[in-house]
């Protein structure tokens, strides 16, 4: 069922086989491997950088890809049996949450900040709003026991994984283990994760010279690059780099301060990327936002100026008219990347 | 002719030799067993959970629920210089498991060691590499969620000394200022470490919880959380006091 998106290779590959029965034996090796490695990863475009995480992609196989899969959507993993990592990383919404301001978690508890896209993490290199977590092996943790949001004993859920035949057969065929331990969990999670990948936008299209752009896609393209390129950097539309963007006077949460304790960091949050962004509203840290209208509208002319860590490049203001953000959203639109939406691998 | 053949076959006879002899003494290895004992304050009478002490210093009374860190890296130096490098040597002390307390080194080179390397909390490799097992692993308890690090010292109890009644120390840092990992280095003076084939070796270490407190107090706060300036001193206190006290060879 969900073997569609290699059809097309196998069927290629088994035709040839046939044609060239002197080799079958080779063949058949090297197709063999072939099909173990994800073929989708060789796809990022040359302009993508090379990702952080590259393990996962090579220790890629079908089978260790489901038993991701199945852990992803298993809400066995939080204590009162509600919650998915997918309940709050849609593939419909970009792997964001479905336009809420704050996720809901276990026994109904709301999350103290809005849900980023999973999307592409393997290019990151902190994780969090706040940069908190420093491994994408080691960001499951985050959610699966904070207590707002999955809130469980990682021995608990290992017991329950543990107590769970279908679990312990699964991973003794993908890892090799009798017992399943937090490394084979995190490893799982994190091959699934890996293959999230965004760079099949009309963006990525035009990039490459298969598409063209609109008058208004143009001038959307050239004003992001005057005025937000410099922090959202391309191609995964961020720099990584932690800002104050001028929301508030006192802050609520001290974001990055809030790791490093460090007067100059308290307010700023790390950069979000724009891959898929219009569908990932409502906006900022606290989904204070809820389109991408008001996201401008801020930054036109919005900005606080007296935050204390204000990001200098943003003290003036854009001074955007309407046409001009028009323009803007236009282009942010070409970010969002149907192909992902609609691969028939994440449902 | 015949004279030729006897010298050359004696030659290869004690060359033989020789290398069987080489090849056994580099195959030969040992266990060396590491043991932490645990004292309380000047006194230094038996530390252990769930007890009421006096800190001799602030005077605080405090009761420890949990009293866990790890030692690390642990490396033995013969009389040659040659170094022997304990692999994946990462061991999580837990005051509520005795076995804890003992770590089991074993396929250690026979020889005479001069001198033992060890390490206080978890380098930073370790810190930033993803998941890891045993020790190590996130089911111990001793790795941030939202800061990513590993709680290298977590000490909790009780005390009057807290408004709320308890305290909880979770000291980490392992990168810039507040890195708290720290190296020792024991050198064994008259009685070196012979470790032998026959029977495991014995080093005796001590560590005085008391120390933590040594210029601290709880009443300057019973909660921390996070890599710091506090963090940093409180856990370099309680490291000095780790010591070596004997061996037996």
């Amino acid at each position: 069922m969900f073997d569609i998106f290699y059809h097309g290779k196998l069927d290629k590959k088994w035709s040839r086989l046939f044609v060239a029965a002197p080799f079958f034996t080779l063949l058949l090796i090297s197709s063999c491997t072939k099909e173990n490695v994800s073929d989708f990863q060789a796809q990022a475009p040359a302009y993508f950088p090379k990702p952080n995480y590259t393990q996962h992609i090579q220790g890629y196989t079908k089978g260790r890809f489901e038993l991701g899969k199945k852990l992803f959507f298993d809400p066995l993993l939080s204590t009162d049996y509600s919650t998915s990592c997918a309940s709050c990383h849609s593939q419909t919404h970009g792997f964001a949450d479905h336009n809420v301001r704050f996720s809901s978690g276990i026994y109904g508890r709301k999350g103290v900040r809005n849900t980023p896209s999973i999307a592409n993490m393997i290019w990151y290199p902190v994780f969090g709003w706040d940069g908190g977590v420093n491994h994408l092996e080691i960001f499951h943790l985050t959610p699966l026991t904070n207590e707002l949001e999955m809130g469980t004993d990682i021995n608990g859920v290992l017991n329950r994984l543990n107590h769970n035949q279908n679990y312990r057969d699964l991973f003794k065929t993908h890892y090799g283990v009798e017992q399943i331990s937090d490394y084979e969990l995190f490893k799982a999670l994190t091959l699934y994760i890996s293959q999230i990948q965004s760079f099949q936008t009309k963006y990525d299209q035009y990039r490459q010279g298969k598409v063209s752009f609109s008058l208004a896609e143009q001038k959307g393209y050239a004003l992001f690059k005057s005025h937000c390129a410099s922090c959202h950097s391309e191609p995964l539309f961020s720099n990584f780099s932690y800002q104050n963007n001028g929301l508030d006077s006192v802050f609520a949460d001290s974001g990055r301060g809030k790791i490093t304790n460090e007067i100059t960091d308290f307010g700023k949050f790390r950069v979000p990327s724009l891959r898929n962004v219009a569908l990932t509203y409502p906006y900022m840290h606290d989904g204070r936002f809820w389109d991408l209208k008001e996201v401008l509208d801020h930054y036109s002319d919005g900005i606080v100026e007296n935050s204390q860590n204000l990001s200098p490049e943003l003290k003036k203001g854009m001074n955007l008219s309407d046409a001009k953000k028009q323009q803007l959203i236009t282009f942010l639109n070409t970010l969002t990347d149907y192909k992902l939406l609609s691969d028939k691998r994440f449902y | 002719m015949k004279n030729i053949f006897s010298i050359s076959s004696l030659i290869i006879l004690v060359l033989l030799g020789f290398t069987s002899c080489n090849k056994n003494k580099k195959n030969a290895t040992g266990e060396l067993e590491i043991t932490f004992e645990h004292v309380w304050g000047m006194g230094e009478s038996a530390f252990n959970l769930n007890t009421n002490y006096v800190q001799p210093m602030n005077n605080e009374e405090l009761n420890f629920s949990t009293f866990k860190y790890y030692v690390s890296n642990i490396i033995l130096t013969k009389e040659d210089g040659t170094l022997w490098k304990d692999t994946n040597s990462y061991y999580l002390i837990d005051l509520s498991k005795p076995s804890s307390l003992s770590l089991a080194l074993s396929r250690v080179p026979v020889g005479t060691y001069k001198s033992m390397t060890y390490t206080l909390g978890v380098d930073s490799l370790r810190n930033v590499s993803g998941v890891q097992t045993g020790a190590l692993s996130t089911t111990n308890g001793m790795f941030w969620n939202w800061n990513s690090g590993y709680i290298m010292l977590k000490a909790e109890g009780t005390s009057p000394s807290s408004s709320s009644g308890s305290f909880a120390y979770h000291l980490g840092g392992f990168s810039g200022q507040f890195n708290i990992v720290t190296t020792k280095t024991v050198n064994f003076d008259t009685e070196k470490l012979m470790i032998n084939n026959d029977h495991a070796c014995e080093i005796h270490m001590k560590a005085n919880p008391a120390k933590l407190f040594h210029n601290d107090a709880i009443t300057n706060g019973a909660n921390i959380m996070m890599p710091g300036s506090r963090a940093k001193s409180m856990s370099l206190n309680f490291y000095g006091s780790v010591s070596f006290e004997h061996l037996h060879n």
